[in-house]
This record gives C-alpha cells, structure tokens and sequence, in this order.
C-alpha cells in the first residue's frame, strides 16, 4: 500500500490525466442516465400518474396520444364493452398559454371529474371540482404554475382563463407544463385555440377506462380489441411503454451507455497494463528481493481503487453542476446512481486490470539476475 | 531518422497498440453514433421546413411558432401580401395522422403538408390534382409505394402517391405534399374541431427582398402575426434546438476523453522509450523528428480506430431497429475523422515536453 499510494504521489501527471479521463467517462454516463429518466418522465407523466386502468387509442394513431382521435361511434362501443366500470373522455393537447406574465407552451388534459384520467400524484392542494380549475405538473411551479395562479390560454378564438387548485409530481407531457381540467375546459381551450365557435364538437383523444373490481386489465384490453372497430386498447403501462419516442429513446440510450461501460474499463485497464509493463525491471527485483505476488497484486489494486474513486468524485462534481442546466426535465442529483454507477465501473475496471494482473504473476523472480522484464 | 522508424514499429509490434486502437475505435463508434442520432432527429425533424424555398415563414401571433397552432387568415393574407418588397407569397399547412397504406398491416405516420410555393424537390403544385400528393421517400420505408392510393387518417381520406421526393420528413413524419384544398379536406375530416376555413391557412411563406422584411411584416399585420426567417423557423421546431446543444454537449465531452486517451497511451508510451530516445538523440535525430514519430503514431493509430469504428457503426445502424432516429450522413464521417485526427495530434502533443528534455547524453549506459 505504501509504495501504490507512493508512487501515485509520485506520477501526479500520469494518474491525474487518468482520473481526470474516467471522471469524464463516468460523468458522461451519470449525465445520460439521468437525461433518460428526465425526458422519460417529462415525456409521458402524465400518461403514467393517471388513474384509468385502460387507456384506448385511435388504431391509426399508433399509440401517439397528439395523434389519436376517438371518433362517437367508437366511444359507444367501448363504453358497452364487459368489465369496464367506468369509461370517459381523454383529450389532449398543446396551448399557447400565458403564465407569470409571459407566454408559454402548456400541454391541457382534459377528463370527466371524478371519473377515469385523473391525475393520481397529487402532492398539494387538491384536484378540480370545477370547470375552469385545473392541476399542474409541480416541476413549474416557479413558472407561473403554482396554487393560485391564474393560466391564460391564447389563441385566434380569444382568451380562457385557468386556475390551478393543485399541484401533481412528474405530471409533464412532452416536456412541457401540464395541466389537468375537466373534459369540458379542455374543449373550449381547444375551441379558443382552433378559433372555431361552441357548436363545433371537440373529439376526445383517447377514451379512459376504470375496469370493474376483479376483473384483470389485460381482460378489458383484449374484449375491446376483439369488439370495436379502429382502435388500439393499451393498459396503462403498456401506453407508457409504448409511446413513440420513449421505445426509441430507451433504445438509443442503451446503446450509447453501452458503449460508455465498454471503454471506461478498458481505458483503465490499458492503463494498468501499461504502467505494469513500465514498472517490469522494478517489480521483478521487489520479487527477487521477496516481495510476495499478492503484494505487488495488491498494490495494483489499490491504485485501481484510488483511481477510480478520484474518477467518481470528479465524475459526481461535474453531474451535480450539469444537472443545474437542465433543470427543465426536472431531473435531480441523486446519490443512489453515483455510488451504484461508480461501483459497477469499478468492478469492471478490477476486471480488466486482472490482465495487468497476469503480467504481474507471471514474473519471475530470476529475471533479475537477466536484466529482463515482462514482455506485452 | 526518418518517418520509416515510427511506421516500422507500427508493423512490426501492433501488439503495443491494439488496446489503445481498441479504446479509439470504440469512442469513434460513439461519435458517430451520437452523431448519427443528431443528424437523424435533425433531419427528420426539420426536412419540410428546410425545403422551403422563401424568405421568411409568417406564423400567428399566438401560435409561439407552432404551425399546428397557427392560423392565418384572407385578411392576414392580404395585409402581407401588401407589404413593399414581398414578391411572393404561399400557403402553407400541416396535420400529422396515421394512414392505411395498401398491403401493409401497420398504418404509416403521415405528414399531410398543403403548399403554394413549391419546397425544393417538390413539383409546382398546379401539376397535383385533388387528392393526389408528392411523398417523402422515408414512406416507402413503411411500404408506400408509387401509384398507392393510402387512406389517411381515423375517416380514411384517400390521397393517390404520384410521386416522391427527399429530405421533407416534418417531426420525424414523412410528408406528402398536396394541394391547399386536399390539405383542408383531410384536416376538416379527421381534426373537426381544428377545421380551417376554405381561405384560411396556418402559415404562410414568403419571397422578398430586405433583411427587415420579417419586422415590416408584423409592422404591417399589426402584431397579428410573428414572421420568422427560414432558419429560425426550423431551430423553432418543437426540441431541435434543446437536442442539438445537449448531444454537442455529449459529443465534444467524449471528444475531450479521445484527447486524454491518446496523450495518456502516447506519454506513457513515451515515457518506456526515453532510453532509446537518447540513443537516436546521440546518433543525430532531432527532438522535432522523434516528436514528428509520436504524432506520425497517433495518426495512424487513430485512422485505423476511425475505420474500424465506422465498420462498427454501419453494422450497428444495419442492425437496430428502422425507428430508431439514426442517420450517418457522410459529412458525419468526415467530422468525426477530422475530431479524432485533431484530438490525437493534440493528445499525443502531452509527450512533447518529455521528448524535448531526452538528454542524448542518457545513451551512455541507460539505454536498452
């Protein structure tokens, strides 16, 4: 330990360049996890923190809520479909809205008070009894979305005016401010939008189903799909999985992560390789003046660590000043995927270095009196 | 000595650089991964908009540059058309919708774009008649073919193929580009209650002369609309400009670990050879040569990483899923090249200072 620690002491440059390149690595890595689980939530909260248990979508929609639409014949038809306890009216859709002064961009919900869609993270005030209140996502509070405000939608139609009596967690669509309201605010928001008049009927986006007690999802699902025409049932989970974007999304990251796991531990490894073969007329005399395998193992070792804990610290101080720029996916330093991130890149980085390892073993002690070391 | 020394090292002991080779090719595969995915979500975000062969894009007021938002309107229309240095002016108008495409189970994700002014690539629209539209090619992809007659949206509105084009995706969607009236027929069907009346559309483009041309046309609509440059109104896209930063972030943070790779592998690579270079010091080689030796490796190492990684990435691309936004443009490849070439120039610029103090009198007895 004394000569590991020593010899680091020594080498600052080396070491330190490194450290500096796996903090790098692992901050990149840290960064994207937590980019993914940002957009993910900020994507489809507020499909996940509902209460209907089915979510029934248009079939030509491919399960994108902005492009579903349920027409009134096929309202009907689900509505009377076995083990639906309790069915509405979904709607959704993109506002221009003024809060706080300024304009914005805000996603509405619109459902049946009371009935299947309602937001089911409340986390203060409480949920709309009335036309013209609503809940918004919490992540905005600080935007104009807070208990109290008032939330002007704009468009060629005039003005509507929101207020919002609740605040809801992770609630965001398509990383925008979320509100929820009743069906029929959201249908005139859509009407002030469109600039079109109260006898124009607005379609719902998708229908929302509380299935009956005892009866399984999956159930509901599979009888709707067998009974109506043109429309796509999807559970709850399975609308959240299956949103475009989140599938696509979780499929890029994977990749890209993968790749980031692939090269930390081999830029280390190659490293400790390195400076192994660096270090063979050194160690081989340790071994001949009998210094034990295991210590000099062990010395490896410890550099490995130390390495790669300088590499986490340095990774953990760029995160948390890089998740300050992206406050608006409402993601936040978290403990927990430091510690288990650094963990896993350090048993990856001991894997490797178990190459250094080998080279290390396979000194023999005699060399010494050769003048040869270890050869790559 | 010559560049032959660093070359003949190279072939004759590859083995001391496979794993930095290894290390390279994956960053490489990284960048043009992360690369591809930006290009892919750029393009296939913003074609429709880019294709626009105008001066500016006049959008709502209260539209926030949102063309599904956006409406303008005859009188809108008027005022712009009024305005001094316009020279031309075209409608325009999307809706995104699913379509039964002939012989395909799944729906295809359709753009339905009504234009006046021809985008670049998009035939005049006086050649299209009703119910006939020009498709971005990424349809044929999801089985739209030439002479198809798909049904759009949830009332199954026909538009006949009757032709195709490129680059017009619009928010990962391909267009098909019809005329106005089409447009109004498919929107009014499937979006009743975003119905645009017959004169009304939700952007217009324009041609004209003047850099104050978007000002002087909301000066003469009175603050009705907010007209935006081309340019502008493509990085106004909902996210294009929010991805852009955040993977150049990503990109230029792992081109700075290509940086530390390579000045890590070639400083210790160095370090191991200060010995022999105090020899070649001795015999007359000056420190630019030996140094030129190190960059000369570097290169190598890295044009070899960079192909390999491209074989990598091209398989890769081959291999994922087709809705997985990945484009590898050519320009791609070569920014990538041009990264890491730089990166290791830069990178193997760390040993310099070592190479520089090698003392030729070392040789006498140190060297191996």
């Amino acid at each position: 330990m004394f000569l590991a620690l020593r010899e680091m002491r020594r080498a600052k440059l080396r070491f330190g360049l490194l450290a500096g390149a796996v903090g790098l690595l692992v901050f990149l890595i840290l960064f994207q996890q937590a980019l993914l689980g940002g957009l993910i939530n900020q994507f489809i909260g507020a499909l996940k923190n509902q209460s209907a248990d089915v979510l029934v979508y248009n079939d030509q929609a491919r399960k994108n809520v902005e492009g579903s639409i349920i027409l009134p014949e096929q309202a009907a038809a689900i509505a009377a479909v076995d083990g639906v306890a309790a069915v509405g009216p979904l709607g959704q859709g993109t506002f221009t809205v003024t809060a706080d002064g300024g304009e914005d961009d805000a996603v509405i919900f619109g459902y049946t008070l009371g009935g299947p869609g309602a937001p089911t993270s409340l986390s203060a005030g409480r949920l709309p009894e009335a036309d013209g209140e609503a809940v918004a996502s919490a992540k905005d509070e600080e935007d104009g979305f807070a208990i109290g405000d008032t939330i002007t939608v704009l468009g060629p139609g005039g003005t509507l005016e929101l207020t919002v009596v609740g605040q809801a967690d992770d609630l965001n669509f398509s990383v925008a401010p979320t509100l929820f309201t009743s069906f029929d605010t959201f249908a005139a928001a859509k009407r002030v939008r469109n600039g079109v008049g109260p006898e124009v009927e607005v379609q719902p986006s998708l229908m929302a189903i509380d299935v009956a007690s005892g009866v399984a999802p999956q159930t509901v699902v599979d009888r709707i799909a067998a009974s109506v025409d043109g429309v796509e049932p999807l559970t709850r989970q399975q609308a959240v999985d299956g949103s475009p974007g989140v599938a696509s999304v979780r499929s890029s990251f994977s990749v890209i992560l993968g790749l980031f796991y692939l090269v930390v531990p081999l830029v280390t490894g190659l490293f400790f390789l390195i400076v192994t073969f660096q270090k063979a007329s050194s160690l081989t005399l340790l071994r001949a003046i009998g210094a034990p395998a295991r210590a000099l193992v062990g010395s490896l070792f410890i550099q490995v660590v130390v390495v790669m804990a300088a590499g986490s610290l340095i990774a953990f101080g760029l995160y948390a000043a890089s998740l300050q720029g992206v406050k608006n996916l409402g993601v936040r330093v978290e403990i927990t995927p430091v510690v288990v991130t650094s963990l896993v890149v350090l048993a990856l980085a001991l894997l490797t270095s178990l190459v250094a390892v080998r080279r290390v073993l396979r000194i023999d002690p005699i060399e010494a009196t050769t003048g040869a070391g270890v050869h790559l | 000595m010559s560049l032959k020394l660093p070359l003949r090292e190279l072939r004759r002991q590859p083995n001391r650089f496979v794993v930095a080779t290894v290390v390279l090719t994956f960053l490489a595969t990284l960048l043009l991964f992360l690369g591809g995915l930006l290009d892919g979500l750029y393009l296939g975000s913003t074609g429709a908009i880019r294709a626009q062969q105008g001066d500016a894009i006049v959008f709502s007021s209260t539209a926030r540059d949102s063309f599904l938002r956006s409406r303008i309107d005859a009188d809108t229309r008027a005022a712009v058309e009024a305005v001094e240095g316009v020279e031309a002016v075209g409608g325009l108008g999307f809706v995104l919708l699913g379509a039964a495409v002939p012989g395909e189970d799944d729906p295809a994700d359709v753009a339905i774009a009504g234009y006046e002014l021809a985008p670049a690539g998009v035939p005049d629209v006086a050649t299209l008649a009703d119910g006939e539209g020009i498709a971005d090619d990424r349809l044929q992809d999801q089985g739209v073919g030439l002479g198809d007659t798909i049904l759009v949206g949830p009332q199954a509105v026909p538009v006949t193929v009757v032709g195709f084009t490129e680059d017009t995706a619009y928010l990962l969607q391909g267009s098909v580009w019809v005329n106005l009236p089409t447009w109004r027929t498919v929107q009014n069907a499937n979006r009743p209650d975003a119905a645009v009346a017959d004169t009304t559309v939700q952007a217009l483009v324009v041609r004209g002369a003047g850099g104050d041309l978007p000002a002087r046309i909301d000066a003469a609509t009175g603050g009705a609309t907010r007209t935006l440059t081309v340019d502008a109104a493509v990085l106004a896209l909902p996210g294009v400009e929010q991805q852009e930063s955040t993977f150049n972030q990503i990109i230029y943070s792992t081109l700075v670990v290509v940086l530390a790779v390579v000045g890590l592998f070639f400083s210790l690579l160095t370090l191991e050879r200060l010995g022999l270079y105090g020899v070649l010091k001795a015999i007359g080689a000056s420190s630019g040569r030996l140094f030129v030796g190190v960059v000369v490796q570097a290169v190598v190492v890295s044009t070899v990483a960079f192909v390999a990684g491209s074989l990598l990435a091209i398989g890769a691309a081959a291999a994922l899923p087709a809705s997985l936004p990945l484009q590898l443009e050519p320009s791609r490849f070569v920014f990538t090249f041009v990264a890491l070439l730089v990166a290791s120039v830069l990178g193997s610029a760390i040993s310099l200072r070592r190479v520089l103090r090698v003392d030729p009198a070392s040789a006498i007895g140190t060297a191996s």
